[in-house]
């Protein structure tokens, strides 16, 4: 009976043992210093989401997100707190009412849940003029939405946009006057520059509706039409002189370049093929009713590519690969004829030649982004080609996102901006992309841990 | 329009198994601590499990009850593309009591027929992680049990052959826990949805074999244990969601199908005076395990039915054991196997982070009494600490399992 007495100590001993899998490795910042880190961007670096900005969408930024894993690093180079961003002081939206999720009824007596603009009080009076906490008026984030890389050449430029107001040293300045007042005020170790999305996705939004040919003028002095594309020269310029001053401190960084921005949501949520005819009758009455136009027409029972109307005032049927904006009114197509016996204005679809012009811009604007880091040693990281891997589906912890509006998981009801998983999503990236170039070690952080959208 | 502004066609696609790899092969606590092995021997009544073809050579009628309990343990770890952690968790403590009950032997002294009944747990699986643990959205919790009735009937040909067969009726009971990505606008900022499947299931097979007394001291067995495939007819689907996502995800039912493998034996077994050593080589038919099903009674553009590819392999496990009679009333037994894992690369998931294992086993059987058998015994099991992934969730990272089983039973023969 001893032996069995043994027997269960040794069990009890065994039971005891917890397994272990331990995998850590030190965070280390390699050949990098992030003491202090500045972020510079536009709506997409700002923490805007929801169509709007907010105090919630701020802390869950990507910038955000990569000060915390730098502040992970161990060997004494990584980030010192605080990271300030400049705050607004309300979660319903600045200036505008951000965007939920509501019910919306349609024309035909159909309701479905629709982003719907909040009715909770917004906090403008709060939020009009930031009040830094810091003595010295640190900004370690000092993304402002909308703002374009041509937009820094723009003397008095906060005038023109609230957000850049409301923090602006001195609103007279061009956006690169400011931007190197900031940088000598901060002194940062680490940069990230994720500009020139806005340069682009003002012409896309608008439905290609400015020059998309690279040959847009100025509206007045340096300022461009915002449903314009910024042409190169004056994009690569304007670039150039940003890179210089946030390297005036002689920081590393890393440069994100453009996605292509027709893969967002926004543009992909309607399908181009959404005309449904559930009756012969109805699609030779189609048929007819454009016999005297010359384009091909195909009306069948199914689904049928929409009547549209192109950029030269051309009446004709949308062909595969050409995209409707999501803002599209819905009671137009569903009550009105819109897409069928009338066509849907252009404003609201990008044809082939303008989706020519988004992509071709986007091309020659990273070509640039890339050689400048090459020459500077930065950080290259191709959010495009993330971007693309998203809109086939990406797996990661059990969770497929895409680029599907709502179900897809990474972005936020405006179809257009990243969520708080998408920034954490786009942080991983630029860290996978850092730690490659600057050997260091720094780890991802849990995007699943971070709000998704809210359903009612 | 073809899609309305929402398509919430959120995802059940990365729901997973009942766990499979996890065969019990504790069926009879000698064979247990003798690494697994019993085919070729007659030890007692659990023959009628590890070889229906010992039975008519059992002396007399016997009653066998034993249970075990069983801890496994899992840990994971997640090291990111740039080999940095940025997690570290731990299965949630679990004591499981597999058991088992047989009773039979000749139907009288002189006759060469048999008959016997056995009730055992030869399948289960059960894994909880903390819930708001990184693979939430893949798995939290499983619960698979499974008993079977085994009826058998086993004849002896003549002095150096006897066979035997058993019907085996399978029942079983899942529980699957699992969170949705999405999330009510009250409440925490991450309060997420849950799925929550639940069912009962059974099936049918068989389990014959043949038992070989080649020579005095030497005996073969073979034995082939048949596929169960274990229906799930209505089990029950509960989804756990905001008001606005109900008619997404209709509370329903659904029907799976677990196909629990078929496993063949060959054990060689010698007596030298004292002292029996044993052999058994597994051959387990785990590639019936393809593809994980779920079809819902009622399916929505959000909630379609489950595909999960498993793609388990077929294994070869070798198992060995020693018994040493010390007296009239005192054994000790010691045993080892190799178990390799069913579950290959690019499959591997947290409901079931199956690795290869090593099982080291003893075990101790006294005689107080003429007729009454107390047994117990000890199995540990380790896995090979495995860097695994499960491409279909996108989901990676590294496993380390291991468990431990006391047990003790008894036996009574007429």
């Amino acid at each position: 009976m001893k032996k069995l007495y043994t027997i269960g100590v040794a069990a009890i001993l065994f039971a005891s043992c917890k397994p272990s899998a331990d995998v850590t490795t030190p965070s280390t910042a390699g050949e990098a210093v992030f003491t202090n880190y500045l972020a510079v961007g536009c709506s997409y670096s700002a923490g805007y989401a929801d169509k709007s900005l907010t105090v919630s969408g701020q802390l869950n930024s990507y910038p955000q997100r990569l000060f915390e894993q730098f502040e992970t690093i161990e060997d004494g180079f990584g980030a010192n707190g605080p990271f300030i961003q400049p705050l607004v002081t309300g979660d319903n939206g600045y200036p505008e009412p951000k965007l939920v999720l509501g019910t919306s009824s349609y024309c035909d007596g159909t309701v479905s849940l629709a982003p719907v603009a909040t009715t909770l009080p917004l906090d403008s009076n709060g939020s009009w003029r930031y009040i830094n906490p810091i003595n010295n008026a640190q900004i370690n984030n000092i993304s402002i939405p909308r703002i374009r890389v041509a937009d820094y050449l723009v003397s008095g430029y906060a005038g023109l946009n609230k957000y850049a107001q409301r923090f602006y040293y001195n609103p007279a300045q061009r956006p690169l006057d400011e931007l190197y007042s900031r940088v000598y005020n901060l002194g940062p170790t680490f940069f990230t520059v994720w500009l020139g999305v806005t340069d682009v996705l003002g012409y896309a939004v608008a439905g290609g509706q400015g020059d998309g040919t690279g040959n847009a003028v100025p509206v007045t002095l340096n300022i461009y039409n915002t449903s314009d594309i910024t042409p190169t020269s004056v994009f690569t310029s304007a670039y150039d002189s940003i890179l210089k001053a946030v390297s005036s401190t002689s920081a590393k960084g890393a440069l994100i370049n453009i996605p292509d921005v027709s893969a967002l949501p926004y543009f992909n949520t309607v399908p181009a093929n959404g005309l449904y005819i559930d009756r012969q009758s109805y699609a030779d009455t189609l048929q007819a009713l454009y016999s005297t136009l010359s384009f091909d027409k195909v009306f069948l029972q199914g689904y049928n590519y929409y009547i549209i109307k192109d950029n030269d005032d051309q009446t004709r049927q949308a062909v595969p690969g050409e995209l409707i904006l999501m803002t599209v009114p819905r009671d137009s197509i569903k009550c009105a004829g819109w897409g069928s016996t009338k066509p849907i204005p252009k404003e609201y679809v990008l044809t082939t030649d303008e989706l020519q012009n988004i992509r071709n811009t986007i091309k020659s604007f990273n070509a640039y982004i890339e050689q400048e880091c090459k020459l500077r040693k930065l950080a290259y990281v191709d959010i495009n080609s993330f971007m693309k891997t998203l809109s086939t589906g990406m797996a990661y912890n059990g969770i497929n996102y895409s680029t599907e509006y709502i179900s897809g998981g990474a972005f936020s009801l405006d179809g257009i901006h990243l969520n708080a998983r998408g920034n954490a999503l786009v942080a991983n990236h630029i860290i996978k992309a850092i730690n490659a170039y600057y050997k260091s070690t720094i780890p991802q952080t849990d995007a699943n841990k971070y709000p998704g959208i809210k359903f009612p | 329009m073809k899609k309305h502004v929402i398509t919430a066609s959120l995802l059940l696609s990365a729901m997973t198994s009942f766990g499979a790899g996890y065969q019990l092969n504790l069926q009879g606590l000698r064979q247990v601590a003798m690494g697994g092995s019993g085919a070729a021997w007659p030890w007692d009544a659990s023959t009628i499990f590890y070889n229906p073809g010992g039975l008519a050579r059992l002396k007399g009628v016997q009653i066998y009850g034993s249970t075990m309990f069983l801890m496994p343990s899992t840990a994971y770890g997640n090291r990111d593309n740039s080999g940095t952690t940025s997690a570290n968790e731990q299965s949630v403590s679990q004591t499981f009591t597999p058991f088992n009950l047989y009773i039979g032997g000749r139907i009288n002294e002189d006759s060469r027929l048999a008959l016997g009944l056995g009730i055992y747990t030869p399948f289960g699986a059960g894994l909880k992680w903390d819930n708001n643990w990184l693979g939430k959205y893949i798995v939290q919790s499983i619960d698979l049990k499974t008993v079977f009735f085994q009826p058998t009937v086993s004849y002896r040909a003549n002095e150096w052959l006897s066979v035997g067969a058993g019907f085996v009726f399978g029942a079983g009971s899942v529980d699957f826990r699992q969170a949705l990505p999405v999330h009510g606008a009250q409440g925490a900022d991450i309060d997420d949805g849950q799925a929550h499947l639940r069912g009962t299931a059974t099936g049918v097979g068989f389990n014959v074999g043949a038992q070989m007394k080649l020579r005095e001291n030497f005996q073969v067995g073979l034995t082939y244990r048949s596929q169960v495939n274990m229906d799930v007819s209505a089990g029950t689907a509960d989804f756990r969601v905001p008001t606005s996502l109900r008619d997404s995800f209709p509370n329903t039912k659904f029907s799976s199908r677990l196909p629990l493998p078929g496993v063949a034996t060959i054990g060689f077994g010698w007596r030298l005076n004292d002292v029996t050593l044993q052999m058994d080589f597994n051959y387990t038919g785990w590639n019936s395990f393809d593809t994980l099903r779920f079809d819902f009674a009622q399916t929505t553009t959000s909630l379609n039915n489950v595909r999960a590819p498993r793609k388990y392999r077929n294994t070869f496990t070798p198992r060995f054991g020693i018994c040493y009679k010390i007296s009239n009333t005192v054994a000790l037994m010691g045993g080892a196997a190799y178990d390799p894992t069913p579950v290959t690369n690019g499959f591997v998931s947290p409901d079931l982070p199956d690795a290869d294992r090593v099982v080291l086993s003893c075990g101790i059987t006294v005689k107080p009494l003429p007729g009454l058998t107390i047994m117990a015994a000890f199995e540990g099991v380790n896995s090979v600490k495995r860097q695994g992934n499960y491409d279909h969730a996108g989901f990676g990272g590294v496993y380390k399992t291991t468990a431990a089983a006391p047990g003790i039973g008894l036996y009574y023969s007429f």
